[in-house]
Parts: C-alpha cells; sequence; structure tokens
C-alpha cells in the first residue's frame, strides 16, 4: 500500500521538482536590482534628485567610519595606529585616517606647500609690501629665538607672510575631535575613531566585501583581547543587511518548512500535500519574475520579496481544493463544489491587485504585475493541473469528524453582533486617536536596523563628519564656475559662523579656490627683483643674514609661473579624499555641495543661501515627502482596487445579503486589525499595504468560502477544517517573520499574523451560514 | 664547565647591554631640577641666539624649560599636552601626538631622562657609545616626516646625570643645551 502511494505520488514529485527548477531557471536568468532608486519615485525639485543620486552613488558611499571600543584608550590607540598602518598598505583603499598626524609629511602637504602663494587666503597685495613683510620678520625672529625654532624655521623662511600656515588652518578646520595618543577618539567615551574610503564604489559589493574582510582582518591582527569593532557607513550597511536578510531568510524557510509541514501532515497524513502546496506557488512565482522581467526588462529585489509576501494567499488555494475532497472523489465532484467560490475568489483577488498596476510609481507597478500574474498563474494550476495530481495520490483530509461538534461550533456566531459592535469599536477609536499614524520615514521601509543607523549618526557626529541631510547644492557649467560660486558664498557662510548658526561648512572652494581666483593671487605675486628690493627694505635693524630669506624669493619667483592647481591634477590621496565628495558631475551639469557641520539653525541657513540663489536641500524631508507620497498612492490604489473586487464578488454572488457579508467579514477584519496596530504604536506604510492586501486576500477566501450555498453538514464541517487549515498556514508561516531581526520581515509577520486571525474569525461570523437559516434561504 | 663557576646572577646583569643598565639607573629618577644655557646656532641669523633658564623634571611625562629674560617663556610639556607661553601673550596649547615632529622632539628628552628606551626607540635608531660613567646617545629619526626636521639628536652624560643635549637639524641649523644640576 504504501509502496503504491509513493508510486501515485510520482507525479506530485515530477511537477514539484518541475516547480523548483522553473523558479531557479527564472530567477538565475531576470536581471534582479536592488537599488532603491529604480523603486522609489525620484525627488520633487531637480535639486533634490540631484543629491539623492549623489548620496546613493556619491563619492560618500564609499566612505566607512569605524569605531575601536572596549579597552583601555591606550590598547584602543595601539590597535587605531597598527590597524591604520596595515589598511593604508592595502591598495582597497583611498586614504585611511585615524588622526591629525595623517596631514603632515604627506603628499597633500608638499602640493599645498607648493601651491601656498595660489592657494592661500593670506595672499594679498598688502601681504608682500615693506612693512608687512617687516612684521612678518619680526614675528619670525621671536620664534626662531623661542623653543619652537626648529618649526619656525623649517617652513618660516621660505613663507614668512604664513600663507602655508594659513592654509593648513583650513585644513584642520572645525574638527574638535579628542585625541589620545595622536589617535583620534570620541569625545565623551573611549572608542578610537578611524574614518577610510575605499577605492571600490560604496554599491559595488564584491570589492566591497573584500575591503571589509580586509578591515576585519587588520583588525583580528593586532592582538584587540576584549576591544571590540563597530563600523558604519553606506557600504557598511549594504552588507550587514544582505547578511541579515540571508539569516533571516534562512531562519524563515527553515522554520516554517518544519512548521507546515508538521501542520500538513498531520491535517492530510500524507508528505504529497506538502509538495503539492507548493507547486502552485513556485510555479507563481517563476511566472511573475518572468511577466515583469519582460514587461519593465529588469525585475526589483523589493517586488520579489513583497510580491511573495502577497502570494502567500495562493497558498490557500490547493489546501482549499484538497480539503475539501472526500476520499476516492473524482475531481470534477469536488471542483463543482467549490469552484464558484473559488472564481470568485481569484477574481476579485486579482481585480484587487491590478490597480497597483496603474498607481504610475515604478515600483508599485511592478509589485502589481508580479502579485496579479502569480496569482492566476498559481490559481490555474490550481484549477486546470493539481485535481489529476490529488485524484492521483488520492489526497484528502483525514475524517471531517463528528459534524456534531463543528455545529456546535458554528452556534459561536451568535456573538456576530459584538463582533460588528468591535468594528464600530475600532472606527470610533481610531478616530479619537486622529485616524491611523503614517509612516513618514524612509528608514521604515529600509532594510538596516536602527541600532546600524544610530552607529551611524554616533560616529558621524564623534568625527565631525559633515550633515548629510541638510545641505546647499551650487550648480554650474563647469568646475571653475561652481567653485567661483562658492567662493561668492564664503563671506556669508563666515557671518553665518560668526553668528552661530552652524559649527563650520564644508565646501570645495575652501580647500581649492577656482583658477581665476589663483590667477589674481598669481598676479599679486611681486617679481623677483621688487621683492629681492622689499625684503632687503623689510630686513633692516633685523639680525637676518643678507641671504635668509632666498628661499622665499624663490617660491614666490616659482609660483608666478605655476599654473592654477584644477582638481584634475590632483592625485594627493587626502586632498582627493575632501574633494570629491563635495564635487561632481552629473549629465553635463557640474555641482558643488556645501555641508554644514552641526547646523543649529537650518532655517537662518537657508535663507542665506536662497539669497544667493543656491538651493538648499533637506534630504529627510524631501526622503519623507516622496514615502509619504508612495504611500499614499499605494493606500489609493489599494482602496480602488478593493471597490472594484467588491463589484465582481457582487455580480457573482447575486445576493445583497451575501455581498454585505462578505464585505463586512474583510472591511471589519482590516479596520480592527488597523485600529491594533495604531493601539501598538505602529505606523503605516508600505509594509502594511502590502500586508493588508494580503489579509485582504485570505479575508476573501475566507468569506467566499463561508457564504458558499453549502449542500450538508459535512460539507459545512470540511470548509471549516480546511479554513481553519489555511489561517493556520498563514499563521505559521507569518508568524515567524515576527521572529526576524529584520525589522521590515518583523511587520509583516506582525500585520499579517494579526490579520489573518482576525480575517477567519470575522468571516466565520458574518459571511458564514448560520446553520438554522440554511434551510430557509437555500430551500 | 664554565656555568659552574659563573654565578648566575652577575651573569644576568653582565649580559645586560650597557644602554639597559642605563636606562634602568635613569629611570630611578623621579625628579629632577637643573639650570640650562642655550646656543642655537641658525643660517639665517647672523649670530647665535643664547639663552638661559631652568629645567624641570617629574617622572615620566612632564617636562617645563623655563626660559629667563630676554627671550622668556615657558614650555610645558605634560603627557600629550604642549604649552607654550611667551611673554604675556596667551599660551599656545598643542596636543603633541597630532604633531609628529614636535613630539618627536620633547620624547628625545623625555625618552632619555625616564629611561624609557622604547620610547626613544619608537622615534629613533638609538646608539649608545662610552660607558655608564661617561655616555653619549645619537638619535637618528627613523620616521621620513620627522628626518624632514631633524637630522639627528646628541646626548651627554655621566651615570644618571645629562650634561647637554645637541640637536641637529635637517637644514643644518644647530641648538646645544648644557644643563648644570640645581644645588
Amino acid at each position: 500500500m504504501t509502496a503504491l502511494r509513493r508510486f501515485r505520488g510520482l507525479p506530485i514529485l515530477v511537477a514539484f521538482a518541475g516547480a523548483v527548477l522553473a523558479v531557479v531557471l527564472v530567477l538565475s536568468r531576470v536581471s534582479i536590482r536592488t537599488d532603491m532608486t529604480d523603486f522609489l519615485p525620484s525627488g520633487h525639485t531637480p535639486e533634490a534628485r540631484v543629491m539623492l543620486e549623489q548620496l546613493r552613488f556619491g563619492a560618500g558611499t564609499s566612505m566607512i567610519m569605524l569605531g575601536i571600543e572596549g579597552a583601555p584608550p591606550a590598547t584602543l590607540a595601539r590597535i587605531s595606529r597598527s590597524m591604520t598602518t596595515a589598511l593604508d598598505r592595502s591598495p582597497l583603499f583611498l586614504f585611511v585616517n585615524n588622526g591629525d598626524a595623517s596631514l603632515f609629511g604627506g603628499s597633500t602637504e608638499r602640493l599645498l606647500f607648493r601651491y601656498r602663494y595660489l592657494l592661500s587666503p593670506a595672499v594679498t597685495p598688502q601681504a608682500f609690501s615693506v612693512p608687512a613683510l617687516h612684521a612678518d620678520m619680526v614675528r619670525l625672529l621671536r620664534g626662531l629665538e623661542s623653543s619652537a625654532a626648529p618649526l619656525v624655521s623649517q617652513f618660516g623662511l621660505a613663507d614668512p607672510s604664513g600663507a602655508f600656515l594659513a592654509l593648513l588652518k583650513q585644513w584642520i578646520g572645525a574638527s574638535q575631535v579628542r585625541s589620545v595618543d595622536g589617535v583620534w577618539f570620541a569625545p565623551h567615551r573611549d572608542r578610537a575613531l578611524i574614518i577610510l574610503r575605499t577605492n571600490a564604489q560604496g554599491m559595488d559589493l564584491e570589492n566591497q566585501q573584500r575591503a571589509q574582510m580586509a578591515i576585519r582582518t587588520a583588525f583580528a591582527d593586532n592582538d584587540p583581547g576584549s576591544a571590540r569593532l563597530v563600523a558604519a557607513g553606506p557600504a557598511v550597511f549594504a552588507r550587514q543587511a544582505a547578511d541579515l536578510m540571508r539569516a533571516d531568510v534562512t531562519m524563515l524557510s527553515l522554520a516554517s518548512t518544519v512548521l507546515l509541514s508538521a501542520l500538513l501532515f498531520w491535517r492530510f497524513r500524507s508528505i504529497w500535500v506538502l509538495l503539492l502546496v507548493a507547486v502552485p506557488v513556485l510555479l507563481g512565482i517563476a511566472a511573475a519574475a518572468l511577466a515583469v522581467q519582460i514587461l519593465f526588462g529588469f525585475v526589483h529585489g523589493v517586488a520579489i520579496g513583497f510580491g511573495v509576501t502577497m502570494l502567500g494567499v495562493s497558498l490557500d488555494y490547493p489546501v482549499l481544493l484538497v480539503g475539501h475532497r472526500k476520499l476516492a472523489e473524482p475531481a470534477a465532484a469536488t471542483l463543482q463544489r467549490i469552484s464558484e467560490a473559488f472564481r470568485l475568489a481569484v477574481c476579485s483577488a486579482s481585480l484587487g491587485l491590478t490597480g497597483m498596476l496603474f498607481a504610475g510609481i515604478p515600483g508599485l507597478a511592478q509589485l502589481g504585475c508580479f502579485s496579479l500574474v502569480g496569482l492566476l498563474v498559481a490559481a490555474g494550476v490550481t484549477r486546470w493541473i493539481l485535481p489529476h495530481l490529488i485524484v492521483a495520490a488520492d489526497l484528502a483530509p483525514v475524517s471531517a469528524g463528528d459534524p456534531a461538534r463543528f455545529l456546535r461550533v458554528e452556534h459561536l456566531r451568535v456573538w456576530r453582533g459584538w463582533a460588528a459592535a468591535l468594528g464600530l469599536a475600532a472606527i470610533a477609536g481610531l478616530a479619537l486617536a486622529g485616524g491611523p499614524r503614517w509612516q513618514t520615514d524612509l528608514a521604515a521601509l529600509s532594510p538596516v536596523p536602527p541600532d546600524a543607523m544610530k552607529l551611524d549618526a554616533s560616529l558621524r557626529r564623534e568625527l565631525g563628519a559633515p550633515d548629510t541631510v541638510l545641505m546647499g547644492l551650487v550648480q554650474g557649467q563647469s568646475v571653475e564656475d561652481v567653485l567661483q560660486r562658492e567662493e561668492k558664498l564664503l563671506p556669508t557662510i563666515d557671518a553665518l559662523t560668526r553668528r552661530g548658526v552652524l559649527v563650520s561648512a564644508e565646501l570645495a572652494a575652501s580647500y581649492l579656490p577656482s583658477a581665476a581666483t589663483q590667477l589674481a593671487r598669481r598676479a599679486i605675486l611681486p617679481d623677483p627683483e621688487t621683492l629681492t628690493a622689499r625684503v632687503a627694505q623689510a630686513r633692516a635693524g633685523l639680525p637676518f643674514r643678507p641671504d635668509a630669506f632666498v628661499p622665499f624669493i624663490d617660491a614666490v619667483t616659482a609660483s608666478r609661473a605655476l599654473p592654477p592647481l584644477l582638481p584634475a591634477d590632483i592625485h594627493a590621496s587626502l586632498f582627493r579624499a575632501r574633494l570629491d565628495p563635495l564635487l561632481f558631475s552629473r549629465a553635463g551639469v557640474y555641482y558643488g555641495l556645501i555641508a554644514p557641520t552641526a547646523l543649529h539653525d537650518p532655517a537662518a541657513f537657508a535663507a542665506a543661501l536662497h539669497q544667493n540663489g543656491v538651493p538648499f536641500v533637506d534630504v529627510t524631508q524631501e526622503m519623507n515627502r516622496i514615502v509619504a507620497d508612495y504611500t499614499g498612492t499605494a493606500w489609493r490604489w489599494f482602496a480602488i482596487g478593493g471597490a472594484a473586487a467588491m463589484v465582481v464578488i457582487a455580480a457573482g454572488l447575486r445576493s445583497l445579503r451575501r455581498v454585505l457579508a462578505v464585505a463586512a467579514a474583510i472591511v471589519t477584519a482590516l479596520l480592527v486589525t488597523v485600529a491594533i496596530l495604531t493601539a501598538i504604536g505602529t505606523r503605516l506604510s508600505l509594509i502594511q499595504v502590502v500586508s493588508l492586501q494580503l489579509v485582504a486576500g485570505v479575508g476573501l477566501d475566507y468569506a467566499l468560502f463561508f457564504a458558499r450555498r453549502q449542500l450538508d453538514q459535512e460539507e459545512r464541517a470540511r470548509t471549516l477544517r480546511t479554513l481553519v487549515t489555511c489561517n493556520a498556514m498563514t499563521m505559521l508561516s507569518f508568524g515567524v517573520l515576527t521572529l526576524c531581526r529584520m525589522p521590515l520581515l518583523r511587520q509583516i509577520g506582525i500585520t499579517v499574523a494579526i490579520g489573518a486571525v482576525l480575517a477567519l474569525v470575522f468571516a466565520f461570523l458574518f459571511a458564514g451560514v448560520m446553520p438554522r437559516d440554511s434551510t430557509e434561504e437555500y430551500g | 664547565m664554565l656555568c659552574l663557576l659563573w654565578p648566575p646572577a652577575r651573569a644576568a646583569s653582565a649580559s645586560l647591554p650597557p644602554i639597559d643598565v642605563l636606562m634602568q639607573a635613569l629611570a630611578r629618577v623621579t625628579a629632577r631640577r637643573a639650570a640650562f644655557t642655550e646656543t642655537k646656532s641658525i643660517a639665517a641669523l647672523s649670530e647665535p641666539i643664547r639663552d638661559n633658564g631652568t629645567l624641570i623634571y617629574r617622572r615620566p611625562g612632564y617636562l617645563a624649560k623655563i626660559t629667563a629674560p630676554p627671550h622668556a617663556e615657558q614650555l610645558v610639556v605634560n603627557g600629550d599636552q604642549l604649552t607654550l607661553a611667551e611673554g604675556t601673550e596667551a599660551p599656545h596649547v598643542i596636543a603633541l601626538y597630532s604633531h609628529p615632529r614636535l613630539h618627536a622632539l620633547v620624547d628625545a628628552v623625555r625618552g632619555t631622562l625616564s629611561g624609557n628606551l622604547d620610547l626613544l626607540r619608537r622615534w629613533y635608531n638609538v646608539t649608545m657609545t662610552g660607558s655608564v660613567a661617561a655616555w653619549r646617545l645619537v638619535l637618528v629619526p627613523i620616521d621620513p616626516g620627522v628626518a624632514s626636521l631633524i637630522r639627528f639628536v646628541a646626548i651627554e652624560g655621566g651615570g644618571t646625570t645629562l650634561h647637554w643635549v645637541r640637536t641637529v637639524q635637517a637644514n643644518g641649523d644647530e641648538s646645544t643645551m648644557t644643563i648644570t644640576p640645581a644645588q
């Protein structure tokens, strides 16, 4: 007998293998994109669009911030130093910086020194006058007489007017990082700080993987003892999110497979059911991904993730079919009993999803297409292929049990009045709470855990790295144009800094003046004869040897022949690291960022920029506006889809009472779910739209099956048991999600778990037909 | 056979290089106070600069150099912080670790006074000539950044007393500080 059943199961095994193969084949062929730009609409203003793109693709994405903590400061400093030395040698990194010392003695210092008379703001006509030079020399002499003599003589004789020192001051700037043993430390805790940039772009995951491995190795190699390494930055997040997702998905698939297998085995006493249930969903996923690939040219990772969630409803289809089968019954008989409800459920659910196709937002359209195709294919497979497999393997639920017991359960429907009251209470509660709270923060959709976000914010603050959310954006025809426009802003920014509006601002022009400015400074420089004469006059009465300032005269003379320093000529890594994130071009337009540090009064800063014709972008606000729009559109189309589904149901059921019962069941379930979510402090976002669509979908199945014209008590019992099985499947597979570490998956889990139970309860109470009434109504 | 004749304790002390013996002796001095005279020969200036004043040291990281007028100044190094006060001007406070060249210069003296050979070797190739009773240390910078400023530092002394410190810069300028322990 067993051997025979196993043989009978062979078609199922073949179908299952085929479905798995189809999914693997399709998913390995389609081009999957994970970039949110492909999923989200772009910003409202052109500036916002540029800024958002820059945040995603710009030089800033290759920045990694490291913190070393959990050991005595001396140990942390030692680790920081040796890690920096090791990483600095690696070709994977553009620069590695763990203290102010890295500015001194490197290629950037040499470049700055060489170009000091073109770059330094201290180059003015007065600076080369006899009185100014005399004052410089007196100061220089005092320096040489002091203990600082070695340092003073190193630069002072070649640069008595201090052009180089003025440059260095700009470079060291506002960073208020504490130093321990020459290593940057967070101001209020023992955490050594390192900032580095990879040569690879932030989204080049393969090279980022390598770079981050090198960082971990460098840390582990320096016998860290009790010390811990923490890391943040866009690339780190991307990898963490991928790792987390992998861990969660592994846990999920294991746990839900085990749980669902146990449930289905208990219910049907056959492992074939498990494989059978998977066939429509798998084929649905394969077809959906293929359709999206054909229509859109690529498949977005988010569409797959959310789409598969919404396809959870199609897990019910095969169960509804098998669950309603009597042992040894031909397929046609089972189908005949459930076909009306089944067809209606599929049609209305598909129609509900169709709305998203027309939402006009790229991601939503993909999501709608994915779910719609998946659902239809899964339903088609259930309707036309599965019956043969089921009959061949003779799958049916174990005995439906004593119908009388279910009769008692059905008497619970006397509580339906109270349940309706619960729905009204949910409305009242939501109204009192001022409606559900909407998610306006993109972070909620992000796969990055909140802890990682917090770490990023704290490292950024501790390093004095500029805010990346509030920025001015200067536009120009060329790099030169941008730099000139920025230079015009410098006095305004200085004034704002003095007023305490901000602590400082990072902008390219403060590191690299425009070529025009450099040429203007160059024009100031006196010719060798004039300068020699002035130096001789200025030296009068001071104990300097006649040739003491030859290095100075030589340097000024050499500078008169220097071409202006242009970004393209700069290869010194520290210089590049400062400049690249602040100066970039996109589609033939050149942009300069003005990134404030510790901006206390954004409104004043924005107003000052606007007066100078420079747009100010609040990235957070911009993102949130996008998300709000997105979510709003999704909800609207959810409602439109729902209304369309109701029309189909009304046409199909042709009974006002039954239509109202089905609608009431679903609407009440959704309302109470939203009320519960609001009560526990959840903000509604795209996650809830997707989850509630699933809830509506399963709720529709439940309500339509309960509302069927049921022939006898035995069939009613079968329906109840089957729907409880479907519900338990949804509960188990989505309940597992609540154990995930990714907030996104957890939220889906909570919403679906709450919603699915409520959907079953309300469908049972409202749509289910009271046994006593059934004879009257259908008799 | 020889091992039997050689007492182990003596073997240990005898095998210790003189530089370690010297450093251990220096490390035992907890505080010093000395008068100094300093002569700086700077190529750019037509005549050398002469100063005198007081040096104060406390183990392991405190060093003060108080220069008498006409070039009055107070240079105090404590741990990582260097404070330079000249006349009535507001003192400059500098984190030494952010300025490796200055740091190397300070540690040449501090490392010797505290007998911290590891500290000296972090910056310099250290060679000792003479004996513990009359020694001379020559410190040549390892780091190219430091070497661009300092060619070498030479220190002479006898036992735990320092006699003079001579600093020769990469550009040829040099300073010699002669030290006389205060009574």
